[in-house]
């Protein structure tokens, strides 16, 4: 699909000067600085969590080496009783989530492009009015509660309430514009359903884009946490974000801890709560890390290698 | 009359062939009626004393007397102001910029380098984010370090009244600083090569094309993000606030969302949060009206 790829509109300056000038030396320090900046404080949460906890006490918010090394941050989170639970309702409420995401976005996507549908500019319409108007977290309450759908309490109200994004139903459906419309009047000439042809030609051809769109719904998905504090009531159907955010953010260290029964009284009473904090972090944000590359790879690839589409 | 029979007849006989189509749209079309719609008639609640079990009882303006009469509201409009002004006015030249000096490095790893590093925030929660700043402003943080190291005090930028907002504003910058930056840095990219080597034959200095052709380029996706950006005015970041906050700083950060929440969610006052979020959903949506139509007569296009 890439066909006019413009190499860096400054190529033609790279080649004519061999030695760098007192500018760029500043400005590529001062762009390096910016990146620690970025950089620094998360490594330097991953070096906490990996430290002994006898010396992260004394660690300062610089170093991004481990002060010695133990696994000992991240045993006793996986041993918690709310952690491994919780883990696991993000990952069921992501992945069961974001398939319920793809499957409304593609099919809607591929409805909306249809030069045929009728009504075409009044859904647009509608959709970009829900888009635009949220009409807050209260009436939305009210709609989840007893008297109306009754799914306070369910994983159902989380998964269903971020069914689809508008946002990301108008990028899906630029990808699938981009599929060459002779395809589609081929095959439906071959007389494929409009099933057909969304599963064997668009699916093939907009693999890219879907997998754009499944990324960002993932992230979303993972990184949830207001309203599943609100609709899961229960400590077991909650998600990690949620207890991450009692735990780091609220400071509540003895729900996390003090249930703990792998540790005897003289091992707890060493453990470095800041350490632990950082290793509850790291393992909400290992996720992100898998996904990551999948952005750098599908969204951003033309961004970084400096072209982009003509 | 005939034509208007024939076209109905027509569009009967396409909805039958293309059927499957409407069937593919409906779930999504049920999910917002259910799911936006819904909710937008409970909005009604903002007039109605809230019951559990009765049906709601007619409370008139009430809430709204509440509201104008409460002299917590105006600090917290005020909040949401100022701290939108600092995200959407002050914080917003700087994506720009930063998309210029991006793409004036000429090392091209160190470029990589700082995109691959730069987008990474953007795809952290809040509550990680919030989690990584406490610990970096921290006493023993990253940030009192280094003021360490030319004798300044530390400082506990987390409960201090004073730098909050301060931290508000970096921590957003942190986490949008690259991704927001894109849509600048794409603009640069799409500038005709042509238009460069013309400057280069007559001798222009790097200065000098940053002034006269890059800058240029980045006028117009400025002026539609900016416009984009009033839509939101009112939101100032909600879950950034929720996590940020806490009881020694909360007066200057309370905005009118985590208020709503607060309110609603927290004290079960669901009347007077609807009628708050009512009145908020009202000026978001002339806001987003009137910039639409203060821009197409500016610029010749609207917001869509």
């Amino acid at each position: 699909m890439r066909k006019n790829i413009r190499p860096l509109a400054h190529k033609g300056f790279t080649g004519k000067r061999k030695r760098l000038s007192l500018g760029q030396v500043v400005l590529m320090a001062f762009m390096l600085l910016l990146s620690l900046t970025m950089i620094v404080p998360v490594l330097n949460i991953l070096a906490r969590s990996l430290s002994d906890p006898d010396l992260s006490p004394g660690m300062g918010g610089l170093r991004i080496i481990p002060a010695g090394f133990d696994l000992i941050n991240f045993k006793l989170v996986f041993s918690n009783k709310y952690i491994m639970p919780t883990l696991r309702n993000s990952i069921y409420i992501t992945v069961v989530g974001t398939a319920l995401n793809i499957f409304l976005t593609t099919s809607a996507a591929y409805a909306l492009i249809q030069p045929k549908l009728l009504f075409k500019k009044t859904i647009m319409t509608f959709l970009i009015i829900m888009m635009l108007f949220d009409p807050g977290i209260i009436p939305e309450y009210m709609v989840m509660g007893k008297r109306q759908l009754n799914l306070i309490g369910s994983q159902w109200s989380i998964i269903l309430v971020y069914a689809v994004n508008v946002y990301y139903l108008i990028i899906m459906m630029r990808y699938f514009q981009e599929v060459p419309a002779e395809l589609y009047e081929a095959a439906r000439m071959d007389g494929a359903g409009h099933l057909t042809v969304l599963f064997r030609v668009v699916f093939p051809l907009a693999k890219a884009g879907i997998a754009t769109i499944t990324m960002f719904y993932a992230v979303v998905r993972w990184n949830e946490y207001f309203k599943a504090s609100i609709y899961l009531t229960k400590a077991s159907q909650t998600t990690l974000q949620v207890i991450l955010r009692q735990f780091v953010v609220l400071g509540d260290t003895t729900a996390l801890v003090g249930m703990s029964n792998m540790m005897s009284y003289n091992e707890l009473a060493q453990i470095d709560y800041s350490a632990l904090k950082a290793a509850t972090i790291i393992v909400a944000i290992v996720p992100i890390l898998i996904l990551y590359p999948l952005v750098l790879r599908f969204y951003t690839r033309d961004v970084i290698a400096g072209s982009v589409k003509g | 009359m005939q034509n208007r029979g024939s076209r109905l007849t027509r569009n009967i006989k396409q909805l039958r062939r293309d059927w499957v189509l409407y069937a593919l749209l409906l779930p999504t079309i049920a999910f917002f009626v259910i799911f936006r719609v819904l909710p937008i008639l409970n909005m009604r609640l903002a007039f109605f004393d809230y019951s559990a079990r009765k049906a709601w009882s007619w409370a008139g303006l009430k809430y709204f007397e509440i509201i104008f009469s409460s002299p917590l509201m105006g600090q917290i409009v005020v909040n949401t102001l100022v701290i939108s002004c600092m995200k959407y006015i002050l914080l917003f030249p700087f994506f720009a910029i930063f998309a210029i000096l991006l793409s004036e490095i000429r090392v091209g790893i160190l470029r990589k380098f700082t995109q691959v590093v730069s987008y990474l925030p953007h795809f952290l929660s809040w509550v990680v984010i919030a989690g990584i700043w406490i610990s970096f402003l921290a006493r023993d943080g990253a940030v009192n370090e280094i003021r360490g190291l030319f004798n300044a005090q530390a400082i506990d930028y987390m409960t201090d009244k004073g730098s909050i907002r301060w931290v508000l504003f970096f921590s957003e910058g942190w986490r949008s600083l690259g991704w927001d930056s894109i849509i600048y840095f794409t603009a640069i990219l799409n500038i005709s090569p042509a238009l460069y080597e013309a400057a280069e034959i007559d001798g222009a200095g790097r200065f000098f094309i940053v002034l006269h052709i890059v800058i240029p380029a980045l006028i117009t996706p400025m002026v539609t993000m900016f416009i984009l950006n009033l839509g939101f005015f009112l939101n100032a970041g909600f879950d950034q606030v929720l996590n940020f906050t806490n009881a020694a700083i909360n007066s200057r950060i309370e905005i009118l969302d985590t208020y709503i929440y607060s309110i609603g969610i927290g004290s079960g006052q669901y009347s007077l949060a609807t009628a708050v979020g009512l009145l908020k959903g009202f000026i978001g949506v002339a806001l987003v009206l009137a910039t639409h139509f203060t821009s197409k007569r500016l610029t010749g296009t609207g917001v869509w």
